[in-house]
């Protein structure tokens, strides 16, 4: 073998050790006692122990956060899908001459800094009441899973060959039925990676939640962030078992998601 | 597919009636507030107009906190398009097609991962004493201490570093892939004429794939606007302002210190003005 190519695979090699290691060792973490933390060389034998991730499960705010974050999180997507879906199909199939507004339009939500968002309807849902509540959450996560699934939905609905859903017409099938019976399964893989990445993006959201919630309506991600400042002696292995708490589910998506890159480019390739 | 129908009408006009007014309301609002001077303590306010403006144009910390934001921007973008490229090559130079999916599995774990958490792994890692990252400086070194984030001249770079692990190994997989796209033919002729591996790719491959990067660098310029969670778990802006963004700016100023609502709200205008400008420019250009 060349010295370059050998070069070459060493630093790669080293990359994907650099990709993976942090989050391995973090989860080690968290089986450790605090002793075996705090340790100036790193130590890999150790005896584990459950009392980390026991603690983090049994407490009550955690599991508050747990539960908001699902209920938040599930109701925006869904919202995302029941409204997102259908104008996707409709911009994708029946384009007219604003379907280049719509497009750059909902891509442009994505400019706005979540700062600017998150400050107003802080005010406007104290107001209203309603600050602090998970509607307001989910209120303001759809604006983030519409623009998302619809941004991501346009392409794939595109990808559909025109000629199923001309077949379908001739067959005598209206335009409702085509959209639900033939666009949407024969996209529905594509579509399914456009859902999933919606849902990782609001359960990783955490400015919004942040200055949306004081007390019951905080996320996980809020939750895990506060453990940190609990007193003087930072609890690692507690924070660690938080860390891999929240990062599990979207890691969950990660067969589904790298599955929707590849069709992606497999459809520019054609 | 001209037909007559009424799906389009039923399924675009309630989305995007939707979808405006929950970004024109608070968008509107913004501005609203940043002419008033509400504050948090208390429900009273009156209309400052553009005083709030004028004052942050005054305000030293809200300079330092816009070249910050700035200085962040280009750090990320830049790091993050060296390093895709430099692996997206790298993985269609050296590896195998097996060994290519499983670094493209690998590398798209990082950017999955929630910005707190990240944050925190990679808070872990710098701790001077105990952290694997800093591990190996420590054994060098024969034990002497280096603190990355609590340095000003290096707390940037370090929690830049973990947007960088993020973006950047997630972004290598997708030039891979934008590299298998290509057609062998010009790769092909390159390689008859004696050129080396590096020049195909200056000259040939890369080149061809000028639009799609481009675009690549346009997503990652607007995700790097998103820094507030790896700045607000690891430095809090510290040590001094020495990574304190705008937002970061903003939200200490609307809700830790002062509660001023109205100032932070006009800040937060300000970005608005700037990244829609920016980006609806840059789009344009890009598109044409």
């Amino acid at each position: 073998m060349k010295p370059g190519r050998l070069i070459g695979k060493t630093i790669l090699a080293f990359a994907g050790f650099l990709a993976v290691f942090p989050l391995l060792w973090t989860a080690l973490n968290s089986l450790k006692n605090n002793v075996d933390i705090i340790t100036r060389v790193p130590r890999l034998v150790f005896t584990p122990t459950l009392a980390n991730i026991s603690y983090i499960l049994g407490r009550d705010s955690v599991m508050t956060g747990l539960c908001n974050s699902v209920v938040a999180c599930g109701s925006a997507v869904l919202i995302g899908v029941v409204l997102g879906l259908p104008a996707a199909y409709a911009v994708a199939r029946y384009p007219n001459r604003w379907a280049g507004d719509i497009q750059f339009f909902v891509l442009s939500l994505r400019f706005l800094p979540p700062v600017a968002v998150a400050i107003p309807l802080m005010v406007i849902w104290l107001q209203v009441g309603l600050y602090d509540t998970l509607p307001a959450l989910i209120i303001t996560y759809s604006l983030l899973t519409i623009s998302v699934i619809m941004w991501l939905a346009i392409p794939a609905f595109q990808a559909v060959p025109k000629e199923i859903e001309e077949a379908a017409f001739v067959d005598g099938y209206g335009a409702y039925s085509v959209f639900w019976r033939i666009a949407l399964p024969v996209a529905a893989r594509s579509l399914a990676g456009a859902i999933a990445f919606s849902f990782v993006l609001v359960w990783n959201e955490f400015l919004i939640a942040l200055m949306l919630s004081s007390s019951n309506a905080k996320t996980l991600p809020i939750v895990a962030s506060e453990l940190s400042q609990q007193g003087m002696n930072v609890p690692w292995g507690i924070l660690n078992a938080s860390v891999v708490l929240l990062s599990l589910p979207p890691l969950l998506f990660l067969g589904v998601l790298s599955g929707f890159l590849n069709s992606v480019f497999r459809q520019k390739k054609t | 597919m001209a037909r007559r129908t009424s799906l389009p009408v039923t399924f675009v006009v309630p989305t995007i009636a939707i979808l405006l007014v929950l970004s024109m309301v608070p968008t509107l609002y913004a501005i609203v507030i940043a002419l008033q001077n509400r504050e948090l303590s208390t429900p009273d306010y009156s209309w400052v107009w553009l005083s709030n403006f004028v004052d942050l144009f005054l305000d030293r910390r809200f300079l330092n906190a816009v070249w910050v934001s700035v200085k962040w921007e280009i750090v990320t973008v830049v790091a993050t398009m060296v390093v895709a490229i430099g692996l997206g090559v790298l993985m269609f130079e050296v590896a195998s097609p097996r060994q290519r999916n499983v670094y493209c599995l690998l590398f798209i774990i990082p950017v999955l991962l929630p910005r707190v958490s990240a944050a925190f792994v990679w808070k872990f890692a710098y701790h001077p004493l105990y952290g694997i990252a800093t591990y190996p400086y420590r054994l060098i070194t024969g034990g002497l201490i280096f603190d990355p984030l609590s340095k000003p001249a290096t707390a940037l770079f370090a929690v830049a570093s973990v947007d960088v692990w993020q973006w950047g190994l997630f972004f290598a997989v997708i030039v891979l892939k934008l590299l298998e796209t290509l057609p062998p033919q010009p790769i092909e002729a390159a390689r008859l004429d004696h050129a080396r591996r590096w020049q195909i790719h200056a000259y040939v491959t890369l080149p061809m794939l000028k639009a799609p990067l481009i675009s690549l660098m346009f997503v990652k310029m607007i995700e790097s606007l998103r820094s507030f969670d790896l700045i607000y778990v690891m430095t809090r802006g510290g040590p001094g302002v020495a990574t304190e963004t705008l937002d970061m700016y903003a939200f200490s100023q609307g809700f830790i210190e002062s509660g001023k609502v109205s100032y932070a709200s006009a800040m937060a205008v300000l970005m608005m003005i700037a990244t829609v400008i920016t980006f609806t420019m840059l789009w344009k250009r890009v598109q044409a």
